[in-house]
């Protein structure tokens, strides 16, 4: 073992070389070290399971059996008796050195298959190779048995049935949106307002749900009444709630006991024995009651995940982990010192390892479009506390350096910025963004506040609770704003809109007649007839998918159901409806919009190009457009190098991009989601970009079918943002990041040299504030040289931990497709101050 | 015939459990598979009859 000198000397040696996952490896704990290296990598590398990820049969098994048991009852009670016995029978494991456990999958290797949302998916599954345990032959029978069950009945079979036939044709194209609309697949906020305070356990609500009930049952048999007709159905709705909470608490006794067996007849060591019963006592205590320390705290909001998990297939991890555990951080470090800061940072690293750990088998589609990672695990810190004052604590400071000692691609970590954010506070977000982590990424704070009260009515005190719902969507945790079930079907691939714009709604790649007839954009004699054909092909998409996700949410109660979800959120312990019913929810929707600046950058090229300048004709554009600009490279390269282009500060472009956004503000209160509120867009592409390269046609900015898109978000394109990153956050400062969406992704990268040591932090620090007073919502930073990054290219083993920020999630460097890495290394280093 | 019972991996309970010490290449734990005590272990793998 290397000396502290020699160790000091290799740790500065790597911090001068940039290779900051050596310095982690080096000053992290024994315990951290082992178990970051325990974890089997969920995350598709490219699109594919790394070697020795194997699709778990248990959870599909188990739960089927029972659903098929209990085939008269309704569904949600039918779903809550299926779960329980999941619960009850799955095997558990522990992994050496933890302290905290829960996992969706039997094993550590294998991933959760949602077997009841989608047939397409199913099928998908007995195709993928590799993911099948030996013996092969035996597990694809499993498989083909449990897709012949559930062939035709599965969630998306159900919405797919009602969905109008030509809605659906479009949207199955896969050309203009993804996701399924029904909440096995969807990102639901939790309702931590409600049972993560401190003030109850499941206990605690057992007996509020008992209390729901006896009143309900007292009315039953009553004087009859229209009003206690739903009382019927809604006391089924809370024993299925009741049956899962109850599991749920046997689901933690049989981790306790396992760690009882293992410390009173399998352990050795008396260090790990003590560990093993305080794991014991953790899982007797939580979620059953109230935590009472970090440890439990952590486990109990753990077990919340991993249920809600093994209920539906969440493709996010909305959070606030420095909000609710902080008062036990602070408490059990610095009040009471009943651990070391050390051994609460060993069980904030494992959390976010744990975290890291989870996945679940995804679609194709969904693997391209995020590389590396399993679902967008998106942790909100920071912020402010309902009477607005700052609310920062010392666990937010932890989190960030826990984060730098584990480095794990997901959770990712999102820092709302407020003005009385402390230096210290600042320095840690710098801290981890110069080690090249990608995280946290910043949030304007007052900005997303008003945001929420502005496009869904949140009152002021519940808007400044607000965690991301996925990526970058703001809602409040609470039981009126909690959104249980946002489908990532309301995302919409945007580029198609000038697409279709040019080409009278047809669309060339999938070849079949895909928006409204605009008009033959060769005839189109000025700029308005073609900004007109954008408005009705931007009105025509938003809709389409909005009508699809509308009915999927309306439907979910009957073709879905979520006890346990339910039983966590306050609004149904008290009503006794399923969460995702819209009665009692304010409504939080947005549209992702995916491939957006391309519009902005397209339409200002034909602006400039044929209608002011009259170089080209509109034949000849449509023409060349046709010809995906083969024949036509010199034109291509005048609309590349010659047309305004978004990110400098241009007004020409700038302007046009404003003009877009402003339509779809409008049309987005025109839109209205089941519980009546709006949908405003929020520009972003995780790697979407690489998934759509080869479904958007030829574009106006010299893009042809199958060069990747932009990165996304409000991001310039890469290499296109030429003078500088404050010419950047000028265009995007000129944008109302309150009223012109929902919030808009920006991807930055920054030299690490020029970031290094305190002169680093001041030029960042400056930035930031240009930044802050510009009022833009959202930045992210990639600091990692392109020298690194071929490097990695290169020699990927020796990177394997490399980060990179790819929009609204990080991933290492060497679990995503080439074409992603050249993308991510074509943006602009921008040199700041 | 041999029943999980009598096998040093089953610990009693309520509901008894199968309790394996697995190493796979990346990490080592014990996991746990409820069973019950009389079931048949004529054709499992790790049966090991309690001394």
């Amino acid at each position: 073992m290397a000396n502290p000198a020699q160790l000091e000397k290799e740790m500065t040696e790597h911090e001068q070389k940039q290779e900051w996952w050596w310095v982690a490896e080096k000053k992290r704990s024994k315990r951290l070290d082992y178990l970051r290296k325990a974890v089997w990598k969920k995350g598709a590398l490219g699109g594919n399971y790394a070697p020795g990820i194997k699709l778990d049969l248990e959870m599909p098994t188990l739960f089927t059996n029972m659903w098929r048991f209990w085939k008269f009852d309704p569904v949600m009670l039918r779903r809550a008796k299926a779960l329980a016995h999941v619960l009850d029978n799955i095997s558990i494991f522990i992994t050496d050195q933890a302290q905290l456990v829960g996992y969706m999958g039997s094993l550590p290797h294998t991933i959760l298959w949602r077997m009841d949302g989608a047939s397409m998916v199913n099928e998908e599954v007995y195709n993928e190779p590799g993911i099948h345990e030996e013996p092969e032959e035996e597990s694809l029978k499993k498989v083909a048995e449990l897709n012949e069950y559930w062939a035709g009945q599965t969630a998306i079979d159900k919405v797919a049935r009602i969905l109008d036939p030509e809605d659906a044709v479009k949207f199955m194209s896969g050309a203009i949106g993804w996701g399924a609309p029904s909440s096995a697949y969807g990102y639901s906020n939790k309702n931590y307002e409600y049972f993560m305070t401190g003030e109850r356990g499941f206990e605690g609500i057992l007996q509020e749900i008992d209390r729901a009930i006896e009143m309900a049952e007292e009315k039953t048999i009553g004087v009859p009444g229209p009003e206690i007709l739903s009382l019927y159905d809604r006391i089924q709705n809370w024993e299925a709630m009741k049956i899962v909470m109850e599991a749920a608490i046997r689901f933690a006794n049989r981790y306790a006991r396992l760690a009882r067996i293992i410390a009173e007849n399998l352990e050795s060591d008396p260090k790990r024995k003590e560990e093993l019963l305080r794991l014991a006592e953790t899982c007797e205590r939580v979620p059953a009651k109230p935590p009472r320390n970090l440890q439990e705290s952590l486990q109990y909001d753990f077990f919340v995940q991993i249920i809600a998990r093994l209920e539906a297939s969440e493709g996010a991890w909305p959070s606030r982990p420095d909000y609710y555990h902080g008062p036990y951080f602070d408490r059990d470090v610095n009040v009471e010192k009943n651990i070391t800061r050390e051994e609460a940072l060993d069980l904030i690293g494992e959390f976010m390892i744990r975290t890291y750990e989870v996945g679940g088998f995804g679609p194709r589609w969904a693997r391209e479009g995020l590389q590396g990672i399993t679902g967008t695990w998106v942790w909100t810190i920071g912020g402010v506390k309902p009477d607005g004052s700052d609310a920062c604590n010392d666990m937010t400071i932890a989190l960030m350096q826990a984060a730098r000692l584990v480095r794990v691609a997901n959770p990712t970590l999102s820092f709302r910025w407020h003005p009385q954010v402390k230096e210290e506070v600042m320095r840690e977000c710098f801290e981890c963004i110069r080690q090249g982590l990608g995280y946290p990424n910043i949030r304007h704070d007052p900005i997303m506040v008003a945001n929420a009260m502005h496009w869904h009515g949140h009152p002021i005190e519940e808007a400044r609770l607000w965690v991301n719902q996925a990526c970058m969507s703001p809602c409040p945790p609470t039981k009126h704003g909690q959104q249980p079930m946002r489908m990532a079907s309301a995302t919409a691939n945007c580029a198609k809109i000038i697409e279709y714009a040019l080409h009278n709604g047809h669309g060339h790649v999938v070849n079949m007649q895909m928006g409204p007839k605009t008009g033959d954009a060769r005839a189109f004699t000025d700029f308005e007839q073609l900004f007109d054909a954008w408005v009705k092909q931007m009105e025509w998409l938003f809709s389409l998918l909005v009508r699809t996700v509308n009915l999927g949410r309306y439907k979910d109660p009957e073709f879905y159901g979520r006890p346990f979800l339910s039983a966590v959120s306050e609004r149904s312990v008290e009503s006794g409806l399923d969460i995702c019913s819209p009665e009692g929810e304010r409504g939080n929707c947005w549209i992702t919009a995916f491939t957006w600046v391309e519009n902005a950058d397209g339409l200002a090229a034909v602006k400039k190009l044929v209608f002011d300048d009259k170089k080209y004709t509109m034949d000849q554009l449509v023409t060349a457009l046709e010809a995906n600009w083969e024949g036509h490279e010199e034109m291509r390269l005048d609309f590349v190098r010659n047309a305004p282009k978004w990110g400098n500060d241009d007004d020409y472009v700038d302007d046009v991009m404003l003009r877009c956004l402003r339509e779809c503000a409008r049309f987005s209160r025109e839109l209205r989601c089941p519980s009546g509120n709006s949908w405003p867009i929020l520009p972003e592409n995780v790697s979407g970009n690489i998934h759509y390269a080869n479904i958007v046609g030829a574009l106006p900015n010299g893009r042809r079918l199958g060069d990747a898109l932009y990165d996304g978000g409000i991001s310039p394109g890469p290499g296109l943002d030429k003078k500088g990153p404050t010419a950047v956050l000028k265009s995007c400062g000129k944008i109302d990041h309150v009223t012109d969406g929902r919030a808009f992704l920006l991807n930055q990268r920054l030299s690490p040299t020029q970031l290094a040591g305190e002169a680093g932090y001041q030029l960042w620090k400056a930035y930031m504030r240009t930044w802050a007073d510009l009022g833009i919502d959202h930045v992210q930073f990639n600091v990692v040289s392109d020298e690194t990054l071929r490097s990695a290219q290169r020699d990927p083993e020796q990177y394997a931990e490399l980060i990179v920020r790819v929009a609204g999630y990080s991933a290492h460097f060497v679990d995503i497709s080439r074409k992603t890495q050249d993308n991510i290394i074509q943006r602009t280093v921008q040199g700041i101050g | 015939m041999a029943t999980c019972k009598e096998c040093k991996n089953f610990f009693p309970g309520v509901r008894g459990d199968c309790v394996r010490r697995v190493v796979d290449p990346r990490q080592a734990y014990h996991k746990a598979k409820p069973v019950e005590a009389d079931r048949d272990a004529g054709d499992c793998p790790d049966f090991q009859r309690k001394s």
